[in-house]
């Protein structure tokens, strides 16, 4: 594109984003000005999000295999983008609905908390389409600033307010360095596009690639913060205790999918020629991050640590798809799919179990809950064993995938750690659901939830076992969002 | 050799500015390192053709910015004693061993990477032109999408600023004991 010339807008690519975008503007505005219920206001945020799902399966369906780039290169509207928009928005329909007691509780914020998950949403999705680094880091900030202060919205709390710090704190060094690895890589190579670089990276040899190399270290780096993988994971157990509840797996779940789409991005369309220089380093990440995220979520009593540093651990398994270097990577796509699904399903039972605006949750507190509410203590159970990669759920699909993948490009040690790690994680998954079902109760009050969660708990149950027994139809979806 | 000169002059004023925000006890000393900091790089912009930006820095970043920290600063009392007593065991240590393995991890990729000054893309970077008018027909055609991404970032600042800041002085008693 000639400089002076304005940019094509691709309206009908970006739909989903707009509708987003505007409708947060809107549920301010409509705070303002007509004060609203609550529920209207939850009501509202939930059309918006399925009208952006409906505009986003629209994009799915139209998207061209090859994708094309809008706004003069600055996102690539391909199938992986499209794909990852999917996710973000089906895990954010759930979240929204699952964490309704939260917004009720947050009164006269709950616009503010709401009109922050869209535009997040609207943020990650963003970053996952950009094709541009300086694009990127926007589309980063501005789903990481987002969570950041939803971690604190509740605003009492010693703990909700200590976790929304360190967020921001880390968040922002890692920002930081993200931020640094861009310019140092712009200095080697001369372009910010992730085509131009790699064009220029397969077309001239680098003869010192020192620049280029740290740049590509500090990058990653930056996006192994955002999706916590070890060992730049110290900030998630705290953040995840002691955020509220209703939207820790928001926050979880969609600053992976973030980070993860940028990062496949970045190393395998920029930087697949200098795959060789950091597949191991990726891999080493990989290997760290599910023996650290294994071990510690065996010792951790606070049910939200453990599903921290089981978080952890999987990105240890993704990063052990992303590390092969396969083109377009499937598995993973298809991993962070049904983790995410798990993830919000998890911590939907936990804010349903211990309240939504609360911080931290002990492993007791879930003793004999199968006692207490049947249904939860099962939906509970399922998003486990598909964490654990269980057999007949998404989480053995998603395992096996990525193994295979990493198998097959000769990385069989990593396979072993992975395997290993995975044997350690089925033995904390089952202490969970021991806990639910063997021990007695401490007490016998029945815990209710609200029909919002119960139906967003039975879809991601359904998910998880009927694409777990039928994995056909999603595996297709993600083969077609190959993109290199 | 003038421009390697001042890059190094103002780059080690940069980071001597950035240490002392950091270090410093006293707040205002921390503001002030941060002045200097922001000084320097602008005098690198104005060294890299970016006139334009190097001015913008200054008024804005070491204008208004800073009188802004500086107001917040004085509002809170600069003599309040802080507690900077370290409750993390070990923490020093392990930062310091963690600093180590990045410099040599640096010093490896520079030493295996033959580092050069000169970068590989050299010859294909245009020379910039910082004129307000090359800067603007940029921002607005190249960069637009960025430029109402930043312009979200804000809204997304502003809301946040409101949900943590306004209403908890109001006092609206939430579910949470």
């Amino acid at each position: 594109m000639s400089p002076g010339a304005f940019p094509d807008v691709a309206w009908a690519g970006l739909a989903p984003e707009l509708v987003m975008v505007l409708g947060a503007v809107v549920l301010l505005l409509l705070d303002v000005q007509v004060k609203p219920g609550v529920k209207v206001l939850w009501r509202s945020a939930s059309a918006i999000m399925v009208i952006a799902l409906a505009l986003g399966i629209w994009q799915w369906i139209v998207t061209e295999p090859g994708g094309e780039l809008a706004f003069g290169g600055m996102l690539i509207l391909d199938p992986a983008a499209a794909f990852a928009r999917l996710v973000v928005l089906v895990v954010s329909i759930l979240a929204i609905s699952a964490g309704r007691s939260l917004f009720v509780q947050l009164g006269n914020r709950a616009a503010e908390g709401l009109a922050l998950v869209l535009l997040a949403s609207a943020g990650f999705v963003l970053m996952a389409a950009s094709q541009n680094l300086v694009m990127m880091f926007l589309g980063l900030e501005m789903g990481s600033i987002s969570l950041y202060i939803l971690a604190g919205i509740t605003g009492d709390g010693v703990r909700s307010d200590e976790a929304a710090l360190k967020y921001l704190l880390l968040g922002a060094v890692a920002s930081a360095v993200f931020i640094y690895g861009v310019a140092l890589v712009f200095a080697g190579t001369g372009s910010l596009g992730l085509v131009a670089i790699g064009g220029f990276l397969a077309q001239y040899l680098v003869l010192s690639p020192a620049v280029l190399l740290i740049g590509i270290g500090l990058i990653t780096v930056g996006l192994c913060f955002k999706v916590a993988a070890a060992p730049f994971h110290v900030w998630a157990p705290d953040v995840y205790q002691g955020a509220p509840a209703g939207i820790v797996g928001y926050m979880a779940a969609v600053a992976k999918v973030g980070g993860f789409a940028a990062l496949a991005r970045v190393l395998l369309s920029g930087f697949g020629t200098f795959r060789a220089d950091w597949a191991l380093v990726v891999a080493a990440i990989a290997a760290l991050s599910m023996m650290v995220g294994a071990v510690m979520a065996i010792i951790s009593t606070d049910i939200r640590r453990l599903l921290a540093y089981s978080g952890v651990a999987h990105a240890g398994f993704i990063l052990t798809g992303l590390a092969s270097g396969a083109p377009g990577s499937p598995s993973v796509w298809f991993y962070l799919a049904v983790y995410t699904v798990q993830l919000v399903a998890a911590f939907s039972v936990i804010s349903a179990v211990g309240g939504a605006a609360s911080s931290g949750s002990a492993l007791s507190d879930y003793r004999g809950l199968y006692r207490r509410s049947p249904f939860l203590a099962i939906a509970l159970s399922v998003s486990l064993l598909g964490m654990a990669g269980l057999p007949l759920t998404t989480g053995f699909v998603a395992k096996l995938g990525v193994f295979l993948q990493a198998w097959q490009h000769g990385l069989q040690w990593l396979v072993v750690v992975a395997v290993l790690a995975s044997a350690m994680a089925i033995y904390l998954y089952l202490r969970v659901i021991v806990t639910m079902y063997m021990h007695s109760p401490t007490t016998d009050d029945p815990v209710g939830s609200d029909r919002p969660t119960f139906w967003a708990l039975g879809f991601a149950t359904a998910v998880t076992v009927v694409l777990g027994v039928f994995p056909q139809p999603l595996l297709k979806l993600v083969e077609s969002a190959i993109y290199l | 050799m003038v421009e390697l000169v001042i890059f190094v002059l103002m780059g080690s004023g940069a980071l001597a500015g950035g240490v002392t925000v950091v270090m410093a006890r006293n707040p205002v000393r921390s503001a002030m390192g941060m002045l200097g900091s922001l000084v320097s790089l602008a005098v690198i912009y104005v060294v890299n053709l970016a006139h334009l930006v190097a001015a913008v820095q200054v008024v804005v970043y070491a204008g208004a910015v800073l009188t802004l920290f500086l107001f917040v600063i004085m509002f809170i009392g600069v003599d309040r004693a802080e507690d900077t007593s370290e409750t993390i065991p070990l923490q020093r240590k392990l930062v310091a061993g963690l600093a180590l393995v990045v410099a040599v991890g640096a010093a490896v990729l520079v030493w295996r990477g033959r580092f050069s000054w000169t970068p590989a893309a050299a010859e294909s970077v245009p020379i910039p032109n910082g004129t307000v008018q090359a800067l603007g027909g940029e921002l607005f055609t190249t960069w637009v999408l960025g430029v109402e991404i930043t312009a979200l970032l804000l809204t997304i600042a502003a809301v946040g600023a409101i949900a943590l800041a306004f209403y908890r002085r109001s006092g609206k008693a939430s579910a949470e004991k």
